[in-house]
């Protein structure tokens, strides 16, 4: 199923991402970003449906909490994407 | 037992602290360290318990908040920081040795901002008068282990904010029983243990960063995150986190600070204010014993210190020690309160209450130091 995967700093930023998420009304889950997905080694992100990207962008960026990255996972494939 | 030693640890804990322990190693691993359920239920854990310290010390953020080892560990981080070698620092006269041997060790200038006992007011001006361009750093305890003495932080921090030097706040005696805030003082750093008035257990320590601080780590290593890079992560609180962490101490810590949260810190001065007081009446009544407490309890938290003529510190503490009274005597590791208090040759004994405490005991104590000094 499509979806955007949030790459976060730590497990501890993933967290108040979530909790950000949340309190926006976006739906999200903690999950360990997959190893391909970046060279900085291990790393969490959040997982948003695809239609709540803005919403969740715009929550992210009002608490300081800027994304490190954004993929999105589509036919099987995770690809960067630069909204 | 009756317990009186609550400034080196609260020996008596809130109920939930060792049940959160025991769930802990139930069911917690590590977090940081993998997207299964025991990793992110630590992490659930770790994180909550940041936000709800962060909220009590009115910070913006969770990761301002990084788990030590106690408070000696989170000084040592800021101190380190904040002071090179060699480098300056303005310290109250009632510090502890885990400001003053780091600042050894730094071969930093110590400049003692000291007054009387109970003087917050002489205090403050020998904090204007030290405080110079070029300070690294001034270091203060909220309030001494030894006299109880509440020392005025927010002149202090006030002091500090104008001349533009970083304040590092030691809370380990104020931290749950005073308000701190961080936001507020605008201080560089708080350092607190977990395991005295927020109730946690032993082997867990707190340290505050301020805004916009990069402090540099004591410890490199694992942090679950950046794994490829060699250098430690430059955010909080990763870069000062290197390692497992103590899992069952933080979900006790959790348990602690939620009972101080509910209890209200306020409520927690004004018992532990009340027995201090009591002790502290019924003591002086006591021939040839000194007192160390202010009548009304304005500068001075549950800690009491007290000298007898002809005694030993160490003689009078082993005497209530077979009492069954746990006390603590001797130099408290503060060898600069001492000496600011004019009780170095001596050493004292110490008395100091938490939450759980009670009138009883207070009138216990008081009955046995008479019993004691009358049969010498």
């Amino acid at each position: 199923m499509e979806h955007y995967l949030i790459l976060a700093r730590s497990v501890t930023y993933a967290q108040r991402m979530q909790k950000v998420l949340s309190r926006a009304g976006v739906r999200c889950q903690i999950f360990r970003a997959p190893r391909d997905l970046t060279n900085l080694g291990c790393a969490y992100a959040v997982r948003i449906a695809t239609s709540d990207l803005t919403a969740a962008l715009t929550a992210l960026h009002a608490a300081s909490l800027d994304p490190v990255q954004i993929f999105l996972y589509q036919r099987g494939l995770y690809q960067e994407v630069h909204p | 037992m009756i317990y009186l030693d609550s400034a080196a640890t609260t020996f008596q804990k809130p109920a939930g602290v060792a049940a959160a322990m025991w769930d802990a190693l139930a069911t917690m691993s590590s977090p940081g360290r993998g997207g299964h359920s025991a990793a992110m239920r630590a992490a659930d854990t770790a994180f909550q318990c940041r936000t709800e310290l962060a909220e009590l010390f009115h910070l913006d953020n969770p990761e301002q908040v990084v788990f030590t080892l106690n408070a000696t560990h989170a000084l040592n981080i800021a101190i380190k920081s904040l002071v090179p070698p060699g480098g300056k620092a303005v310290v109250s006269g009632y510090e502890h040795n885990a400001v003053t041997r780091p600042l050894e060790a730094l071969d930093a200038g110590m400049a003692v901002a000291v007054g009387p006992l109970f003087r917050p007011d002489a205090a403050a001006e020998a904090f204007d008068r030290l405080i110079q361009p070029g300070t690294d750093a001034v270091i203060c305890s909220h309030v001494s282990n030894v006299f109880g003495f509440i020392q005025p932080l927010e002149e202090i921090a006030a002091l500090c904010r104008a001349r533009g030097v970083p304040l590092i706040v030691d809370a380990s005696q104020s931290a749950g029983v005073l308000p701190l805030d961080m936001t507020a003082l605008g201080a560089a750093f708080a350092a607190m243990p977990g395991h005295k008035g927020l109730y946690g257990p032993q082997g867990t320590g707190v340290l505050l960063c301020g805004d916009g601080i990069q402090p540099r780590p004591l410890l490199e290593g694992g942090t679950g995150s950046l794994s490829i890079q060699q250098q430690m992560p430059d955010f909080l609180p990763d870069r000062l986190e290197a390692g497992t962490h103590n899992m069952p101490g933080i979900a006790g810590l959790l348990a602690g600070v939620r009972y101080v949260r509910q209890r209200g810190t306020e409520k927690i001065l004004d018992r532990e204010r009340h027995l201090t007081q009591q002790a502290a009446e019924g003591l002086s009544q006591i021939p040839k014993l000194r007192v160390y407490a202010e009548p009304k309890m304005q500068n001075q938290t549950g800690v009491l210190s007290l000298t007898a003529e002809n005694w030993d510190a160490e003689e009078l503490g082993a005497a209530l020690a077979r009492r069954n009274i746990a006390v603590r005597a001797g130099i408290h590791c503060s060898p600069l309160a001492h000496r600011s208090g004019g009780t170095l040759e001596t050493g004292t004994v110490r008395v100091s209450v938490s939450d759980f405490n009670t009138p009883e005991e207070i009138s216990r104590l008081v009955f046995a130091v008479r019993q004691i000094l009358a049969q010498k």
